[in-house]
């Protein structure tokens, strides 16, 4: 297997006493598109910036493309080969898009004007208007035809399509999947619009309060993930392998389980629950059951608080 | 491309202080000419001819003066436009992404300010020296020829210290603000300590435009001393500090940036 796109080892960032990322294990191969996923302040926007090297971390190693971004020789052959889109797609205001685009090509041997050009005009960008004068929607075209244009070899994308109306998220994504993906191009992604997500990514890791609590194919979430519901009284919240979050209200539990649901289904019923459902998830319930801060449950739930997980696999 | 950018960014500030100074020096090489006649302007070449060394002599001393400003502001105006800058509006992740060392960029800036700085000073002093010239027919000036390169280096530490303000501030206005305070409480505290203690403290950095400005006769009436023997000793130590603070500020800013998170 060729060496991964993107790892990390323990990376961790605390600001203050803050943690921001703690003990985040990446693995991103080449040609993956993998899916960053979290709540607003998770630690996705910083561990983006870490690879980048606008961050350092405070734990932790980070490798982009075998190159360690802490190392500045090293870190300025990562970013001749890595395109990133950041959340807050600032530009300078006084630059038209066309100015911008010849700014940029400059630093990048594998700029490609053919590419840039055919952006310019499926994104319908207006390319000589003052980039503070475009619209937000505009100016995140323009962040984007800048990275696209690049032909960087890994995409490290902050909420790409953020302010974008329905048919231009459409085209971007179309760009990303013919463009980019087709190439086998690492892209690596966050976003809030788990559709997007999945209409795109091969890979999603989902990420809480800096801590990765899921990390998977998206095939797999699928295929394996159920959610199941038990009714019953004193019924172990993660003694079985498998389970992936548990959430309790009392008398109802409800898992979300990996893989053999049927088998920890049968288990509940060996101590006397009563399997009320067990049902496939979609990426976007499986999010909301990991992140939405419930009582008790196991470490894939953000809030988790007492109850520590013996079988998180 | 950088270059560009810097060149484009400050373009305007330069315009406006490329224009102030020319418009400035021009008016003080003319104005000795100008005068009311039959109710409007009308501009007397004669006055330049009836004692050209006094007249080169005066118009030397105001296009300094001149220089002066030009020489504080330019460096204070166009340094504010360092990468430090940038963090504040956020273009700082676009150029940081670039492959480029946060050291080169910081340099980068600081030469095409320098090149800024110098056509300031250089090119309406020179402009001034050229129709000083032809107005007075004495082209013997190297004083007036000398004195904006001097402002130039002169205005160098200025121009890292407000690189090392707009990195420590994170803004342009910051950077410009504190650089301004800096040096204001700087000249400050420098008069109530050596005014009462009656205190010959030499000029930090400025030595050499204050020397420029004591040695008198400013431009040689007497040609027949080519050493300029009416002048005093040249302040190299006030050089010396100027050339140190020119290269300690963009280096602290340097690392300063180096170590920046954003």
């Amino acid at each position: 297997m060729s060496e991964a796109a993107i790892v990390t080892e323990g990376l961790s960032k605390s600001f203050g006493a803050q943690a921001a990322v703690s003990q985040l294990n990446l693995q991103i191969q080449p040609g993956a598109v993998y899916g960053f996923l979290g709540r607003n302040g998770a630690g996705k926007t910083t561990t983006m910036r870490m690879l980048l090297g606008l961050v350092r971390p405070t734990k932790g190693s980070a490798r982009v493309l075998g190159l360690n971004p802490t190392n500045e020789p090293e870190l300025m052959r990562i970013l001749e080969r890595v395109a990133f889109v950041p959340q807050r797609k600032q530009l300078y205001g006084w630059a038209t898009p066309a100015e911008l685009v010849r700014m940029n090509k400059a630093y990048f041997p594998r700029w490609s004007d053919d590419a840039a050009a055919q952006l310019a005009r499926r994104l319908e960008i207006p390319m000589k208007m003052a980039f503070k004068k475009l619209s937000i929607g505009n100016q995140s075209k323009v962040a984007l035809l800048l990275a696209l244009a690049q032909g960087a070899e890994v995409l490290i994308l902050d909420e790409p399509t953020a302010g974008l109306d329905p048919v231009m998220v459409d085209e971007i994504l179309r760009t990303l999947v013919e463009d980019h993906v087709s190439q086998g191009r690492t892209i690596f992604v966050s976003s809030h619009h788990l559709g997007e997500v999945e209409q795109i990514c091969d890979w999603v890791g989902i990420l809480e309060e800096g801590r990765l609590l899921l990390e998977s194919r998206l095939e797999e979430i699928r295929q394996e993930f159920r959610l199941v519901i038990a009714s019953g009284e004193g019924l172990p919240v993660t003694q079985s392998t498998g389970v992936v979050s548990a959430t309790s209200d009392g008398r109802f539990h409800r898992y979300v389980v990996a893989r053999e649901a049927e088998r920890f289904a049968a288990e509940l019923r060996g101590q006397g629950a009563a399997i009320l459902e067990i049902s496939p998830l979609g990426l976007r319930e499986l999010f909301l059951h990991l992140v939405r801060k419930e009582d008790p449950c196991t470490p894939g739930n953000a809030g988790a608080k007492a109850v520590p997980v013996s079988s998180f696999s | 491309m950088y270059a560009w950018k810097c060149w484009r960014e400050s373009r305007a500030r330069f315009i406006f202080l490329l224009t102030m100074s020319a418009a400035t020096t021009l008016l003080f090489t003319l104005m000795q000419g100008i005068t009311e006649r039959d109710g409007w302007w009308h501009f007397d070449r004669q006055a330049y001819t009836r004692d050209p060394a006094t007249m080169v002599q005066l118009v030397s001393m105001m296009v300094l003066i001149g220089l002066w400003c030009s020489g504080f502001l330019s460096p204070l105006f166009l340094g504010a436009t360092a990468s430090g800058s940038e963090i504040e509006p956020g273009t700082i992740e676009y150029l940081w992404t670039r492959p480029r060392t946060r050291a080169s960029v910081t340099w980068t800036h600081w030469c095409i300010c320098l090149a800024e700085m110098a056509v300031v000073a250089v090119a309406p002093t020179y402009l001034a020296a050229a129709i000083l010239g032809k107005l007075t027919g004495i082209w013997y000036f190297p004083l007036l020829l000398m004195a904006p390169w001097m402002t130039v280096i002169v205005g160098l530490p200025i121009l890292g210290l407000t690189t090392l303000m707009t990195a420590l501030r994170r803004s342009a206005s910051g950077g410009l603000i504190y650089t301004a305070a800096v040096i204001s409480v700087y000249v400050a505290v420098r008069q109530i300590i050596t005014v009462p203690l009656h205190l010959n403290l030499p000029p930090l950095f400025a030595g050499p435009l204050v020397w420029l400005m004591n040695s008198t006769p400013f431009v040689p009436v007497n040609l027949a001393h080519p050493l300029f023997p009416w002048m005093g000793p040249f302040p190299w130590g006030s050089l010396m500090r100027c050339i140190f603070l020119a290269a300690a500020f963009p280096l602290a800013a340097q690392y300063l940036l180096k170590r920046a998170e954003v």
